[in-house]
Formats: C-alpha cells, structure tokens, sequence
C-alpha cells in the first residue's frame, strides 16, 4: 500500500466522470475508423443572465429522446441501438399530453441503464410537478425534440434556428436540455 | 452526439437571450463544447433526470438544475448532483471501454456499426415529418 491510500479515504482511481471523449476516440480507433471524430469545441461561452424569478417564468424542455415508433424495431428497454427510430428534423410535443418517448436511437449505456422510466431521460412530469408547486410560473406550451446529428453544420445552421424560433414563438423565459 | 447536440442548442439559445441549463450524464463533452449552466449526474448514459423510478430522485435532479438556472454566477458553471449511482463504481469501467473487450467483439460492434450507420442514412436522406 502506498502512502496515498492510508487511511485518507481517498476514492478508487476510476470513480471520477467516465471521460467519454478519450473513450470513443478509442473505441472507434480500434474498430476501424481512421481520423478521429471533430468534437465541437469553443472557447467562448455565452451567457443570459435570468431576467426575473423562476416563480415567474414560463420554463421550456429540449430534448433529444425520440417519440416511439411501432413500425421500427425494437425501442423498449434494453432494446440494442436502433438507428431506424432515429428522427432529423425538429419536433414539438404538447406539454399538457402524455408522451412514450424513447432512447433506443441513441448510445445510451445499455450494460447499466434499463431504459424502463422515460422519466429518468425526460423530466416533463416533473417539470409539471415544479410548476404546480409554484417553483416556477409554468411549463411552456410545447417541448422540443433535438435531433442528434453528427454533422455540425446540420445542428448549428438547421435545428439551432428551428429550435430558437418555436421557443419564441411559445414565448420561454428560459430552458432546460436535457441530453441522453 | 446527444451531449454535443443539447450544448450547441443551450449556446445558440444563450446567444440570443434566453438562459439556458443542460442536464446531463458525459461532463467532459459538455464541458468540451462550453455551455453557461450545466447540473451533472454521475450516473450511466440515460439517465440525465434521476433514477428509473424514483420519484424523489427525479425531483431532486430537476430541483437542482434549476438552482443552476437561477443562481449560476457565469458561464461554464458545473454543478454535481450528490447522487451517487452505485456505491461501487465499477460501472465506470465498462462504456465503450476497448481494452474490455475481445477482437472478436470488436469485429461483431464493426459490422453492426456499419450495418446502423446505413440505416441511418437512409432516413436522413428521406426524412420523415416526426411532428
């Protein structure tokens, strides 16, 4: 035993955030796949400072989940990454419905997560529980769906625009995104 | 990519005026990108709102990301729910981890990598309307 580890309750070497960038840079590497993949990446950060309180704002939902899809394969729990229930373009949901939603169409990790409670990965009903406790003055008209798309451009010129224009258009004081 | 897509929306929605809060499971990409307010959950990929059925875990995830929301002093602000997956963090080891896993294995994820990235394609090239 080293000195490090006696008796200061240090945590294992590997209990720290998994780093996912190194991994997949690796993993792809190994199965075949040369250059590695141009993570976006930026220097610079914007920020809107909150206009007023919570209580008071109508709060919107970004998500990347999918709406489930019965005629394309296996999306329930567990179900092996399905790129057939994968969607491209922006889409909106009623916040007062109820959703199926799903995640099979993403890399999720399957070997610990059973992907059984779309409330784990899509926070609606309790982002309606906030509201309804007066935490926040509302839960926006619609929730928006986020296409996962590798191309940049795709996300930045396409569905970055798409995405601002409805929130708008629902008049959101501020956002919550919530990636899978 | 989902990680990357919801940092790149938070920066376009901060650039043009309304504050933004990402939650999520992969720091090291959102942090990466660069957003202004992000709540992170030490927990597997699929998880970014708390628990499979826990309700009190789901509250406390979401109360957290608006705290975020509220009370963040500047951008790049990352905040760690105390929510702690497992008490071992072994689980921590296995995603896309390659020194885990046999050639064999790796040609198998080979070819159903090619094989989805087809099927992929295809939708993207006739996308359907997902209203």
């Amino acid at each position: 035993m080293s000195e490090s580890d006696e008796g200061f309750g240090f945590a294992p070497d590997h209990d720290a955030p998994i780093p996912y960038l190194l991994r997949i840079r690796d993993y792809y590497q190994t199965l075949g796949y040369g250059a590695p993949y141009r993570w976006a990446h930026y220097a610079e950060v914007p920020f809107a400072p909150v206009a007023k309180p919570l209580a008071e704002s109508r709060i919107v939902l970004v998500t990347t989940a999918a709406p489930y899809q019965p005629d394309k394969g296996d999306q329930g729990p567990g179900a092996a990454y399905n790129a057939a229930a994968k969607f491209y373009t922006v889409y909106s949901g009623d916040s007062t419905a109820e959703h199926d939603l799903r995640i099979a169409h993403v890399g999720y990790d399957r070997a610990h997560t059973t992907a059984e409670d779309s409330d784990s990965w899509f926070p609606l009903p309790a982002l309606r529980r906030a509201a309804t406790a007066g935490r926040l003055g509302g839960v926006a008209p619609r929730f928006h769906g986020a296409p996962t798309n590798r191309s940049h451009r795709t996300t930045l010129d396409t569905d970055c625009p798409e995405l601002l224009r409805r929130i708008r258009e629902d008049k959101a004081d501020a956002a919550i995104l919530v990636a899978v | 990519m989902c990680h990357q897509t919801v940092s790149l929306v938070a920066r376009h929605l901060e650039a043009n005026g309304i504050p933004t809060v990402v939650m999520g499971c992969a720091k090291d990409i959102v942090e990466y990108v660069g957003v202004p307010r992000f709540l992170f959950s030490d927990f597997p990929l699929g998880n970014p709102a708390g628990r499979s059925r826990d309700r009190e875990s789901q509250d406390l995830t979401l109360e957290l990301a608006l705290r975020v929301l509220e009370t963040a002093p500047a951008p790049r602000t990352t905040v760690q729910s105390p929510l702690r997956w497992r008490d071992n963090p072994d689980w921590k080891l296995d995603f896309s981890n390659i020194e885990r896993l046999l050639p064999e294995e790796i040609a198998r994820r080979r070819a159903e990598f090619d094989r989805q990235k087809e099927i992929a394609k295809k939708i993207r090239v006739k996308p359907e309307a997902a209203e």
